[in-house]
């Protein structure tokens, strides 16, 4: 599962993610990091479900950092895209690719949402879904 | 004497053609198309039959290599005539959704180019959309203004149209098909938004365009087959080659052609508007081309595979002309077609801006037109030149670069100096930008004014901890524009000059810049 950590200046400096990886012995793996001294934003992949992602997200809410799931986060209007592949070299995850009838596919588990394919593509048939557009675009 | 000259050339080119041993003529071809004994395959379908039996039996089997490719095509647009008002107008400026129409012509006549931007959307809607709309059948608002005449009394026009309205709107296209297009990275430091879509920084990914195995004129590698009255599938309808393309350059390799075909008949499936970000718009063309397999040579070019044919993927970070941004490798569509490429050792994505889905359709969708014998072949009444290149434009007249303004005694500093002293510097030489070198003048880092503020304000000691190190640098032999350009990206007033081993040669700002466009206004 995906899920937006954000840091409030009072806990950025603490090492709370490497806490929690510690504890639960879940390999998180981390999709996009924006933090400077004020304010962290992290988009990380926990590699759980049920009860011990439940565990995982109690500990970093208990320590101070706000949990949003990331679910849906791009919506391709397939009646505009021609699979032409402007949107895929620049998405910095491999989220987008084509299939082997050279179709454009979209892997919704990959996608941080940076929204880096929205401008990319010429036909704006890609569109940043708003629960999902809240880290900027990298590509400004 | 020209005359013959012409003449002559174009005989020559006849007999270059007569000279492969012929198998069958686009007659006889025709002749199987009506009776349907015509043996059609697609482009890809050739390749697996020449991997399989050989290009001499595929030569003996197949009759027509149908092709295709669908990407943008800037140099794309439509004649149109309105028809006459009453009373009429001899519309000397005239809008289709905003976008301007080239007036230039008779009274009621305009030609809409692909790239022409709205006058109130910019980048988001353009030419290209509005050939989209109408072959859509959509509504399109008209606007045309005028100063009157005796004959054309009426001064303005507002009204709504439709493609059906229309007396005539042909798609004539100076340049299309490139038979090859070389790729784009990206070596600067910055995302690049340009017509070979987004370029991330540090050689961060790869664009490519074209159909390459799929596209027609890589089909007909020599022009033996395509030339003057061609027949082709154009944005799902029928249309005509009239010529080779702006920009034809046979020598390399690099063919284009001119075409044109009925919009009325096309299929917006097949033509579509599109924008480039912080770039501008455009029209993605649908064209497939049938290769009679008129002789053996035919057949080989026709069985291509896109590991056999080349393109330099190109360095849009340096700002030159296409043909001297720097060549960073050379590499075949099967490369860039797998979705990396190798730069200096590191793994690199690459993807395409032209669709390989839609050519690959286009050239179905031919062959099934031919076999069911509603498509016939034409024979090309004259030939593409194959000789021929490219010029560049020359600019006459002398532009300032970066050596005829920059300041040559520049102030500098080590890494190791205080940050009062570098300060005092400042303010005693009344400069704002203060470049860092190495004891042999190599720059290491740059200091600006406001960075002194701030690090005296935090009480910081040495150079090195505030500078900063990735410094935006200009050479001398660089354009002002492109500088001031350069600039105006990075927010910044100011860039040390450097040599190529970024020993400080001079300084150039804006404040210099602007001077000496004060200077030359006063001088006039």
């Amino acid at each position: 599962m995906r899920v937006r950590l954000i840091y409030s200046p009072d806990v950025v400096e603490k090492p709370i993610l490497a806490e929690v990886i510690s504890k639960t012995g879940l390999l998180i793996n981390i999709l996009e990091a924006k933090v400077d001294a004020q304010k962290g934003e992290l988009v990380v992949s926990i590699p759980s479900s049920g009860k011990k992602l439940e565990e995982a997200i109690a500990m970093f809410r208990r320590a101070g950092v706000k949990v949003e799931e990331i679910k849906e986060t791009l919506k391709i209007d397939r009646e505009k895209c021609i699979s032409c592949g402007a949107c895929i070299s620049p998405c910095p995850t491999q989220a987008l690719q084509l299939d082997s009838d050279w179709t454009l596919k979209y892997d919704e588990e990959r996608c941080v949402a940076c929204g880096t394919c929205v401008h990319a593509c010429p036909f704006d048939a890609i569109t940043l879904l708003e629960d999902a557009g809240k880290v900027e675009a990298c590509s400004s | 004497m020209k005359i013959k000259r012409f003449l002559g050339e174009v005989l020559l080119e006849g007999e270059y053609v007569k000279k492969g041993e012929r198998i069958r003529s686009v007659r006889e071809i025709n002749e199987k198309i009506k009776c349907g004994d015509a043996v059609v395959l697609t482009a890809e379908e050739m390749i697996r039959l020449a991997e399989s039996s050989g290009v001499k039996a595929a030569a003996e089997e197949v009759d027509v290599v149908t092709t295709g490719t669908f990407g943008a095509m800037c140099s794309s647009g439509v004649f149109l005539n309105f028809g006459h008002s009453d009373p009429p107008i001899k519309m000397t400026e005239c809008w289709l959704n905003d976008v301007p129409v080239y007036k230039g012509l008779a009274a009621v006549d305009g030609y809409l180019g692909a790239a022409a931007l709205s006058e109130t959307r910019g980048f988001e809607y353009g030419g290209g959309h509005v050939i989209e709309d109408l072959v859509s059948g959509k509504e399109i608002e008209l606007r045309a203004e005028s100063y009157g005449t005796d004959c054309y009394p009426r001064r303005h026009v507002e009204t709504t149209i439709t493609i059906e309205d229309l007396n005539q709107a042909i798609l004539v296209n100076p340049r299309n098909c490139y038979q090859r297009y070389n790729a784009a990275t990206n070596s600067s430091n910055r995302v690049l938004h340009t017509y070979m879509g987004t370029l991330l920084p540090n050689y961060g990914n790869v664009m490519f365009t074209g159909a390459g195995q799929l596209n027609p004129l890589c089909k007909d590698w020599n022009y033996e087959t395509i030339g003057i009255g061609t027949r082709i599938f154009l944005g799902g309808g029928v249309g005509y080659v009239i010529g080779e393309g702006t920009q034809h350059d046979p020598q390399s390799g690099f063919g284009t052609l001119m075409i044109r075909g009925d919009l009325k008949r096309m299929n917006s499936r097949y033509l579509r508007g599109a924008s480039f970000y912080k770039y501008g718009v455009t029209l993605y063309v649908g064209i497939g081309i049938p290769i009679p397999i008129i002789n053996e040579r035919v057949a080989k070019t026709a069985a291509l595979r896109d590991d056999e044919i080349t393109v330099e993927i190109r360095d849009y970070g340096v700002p030159s002309r296409p043909d001297r941004r720097p060549v960073v490798k050379r590499v075949t569509y099967a490369d860039l077609r797998s979705g990396k490429v190798y730069i200096n050792g590191r793994k690199i994505p690459s993807s395409s801006l032209s669709s390989y889905k839609m050519a690959k359709e286009i050239s179905e969708v031919l062959k099934k037109w031919i076999l069911e014998g509603l498509f016939l072949l034409t024979e090309p009444v004259e030939s593409l030149p194959r000789k021929g290149s490219l010029k560049p434009l020359r600019v006459r007249r002398r532009e300032p670069i970066v050596r005829d303004l920059m300041r040559r005694e520049v102030i500098t500093a080590k890494p190791n100096e205080g940050v009062e002293e570098a300060a005092r510097k400042l303010i005693v030489k009344e400069i704002d930008h203060l470049p860092v070198t190495t004891e042999n003048g190599r720059l290491v880092g740059i200091v600006t004014s406001w960075d002194l503020a701030r690090a005296i304000a935090e009480r910081r000691q040495v150079l090195s901890e505030i500078m900063t190190r990735r410094v935006i640098t200009a050479r001398e032999d660089e354009t002002i524009d492109a500088v001031a350009w350069r600039m105006a990206q990075h927010n910044i007033s100011g860039m040390p000059v450097v040599d190529e081993e970024r020993k400080v040669v001079g300084i150039i700002t804006t404040d210099d810049i602007s001077k000496r466009l004060v200077e030359g206004i006063s001088r006039r």
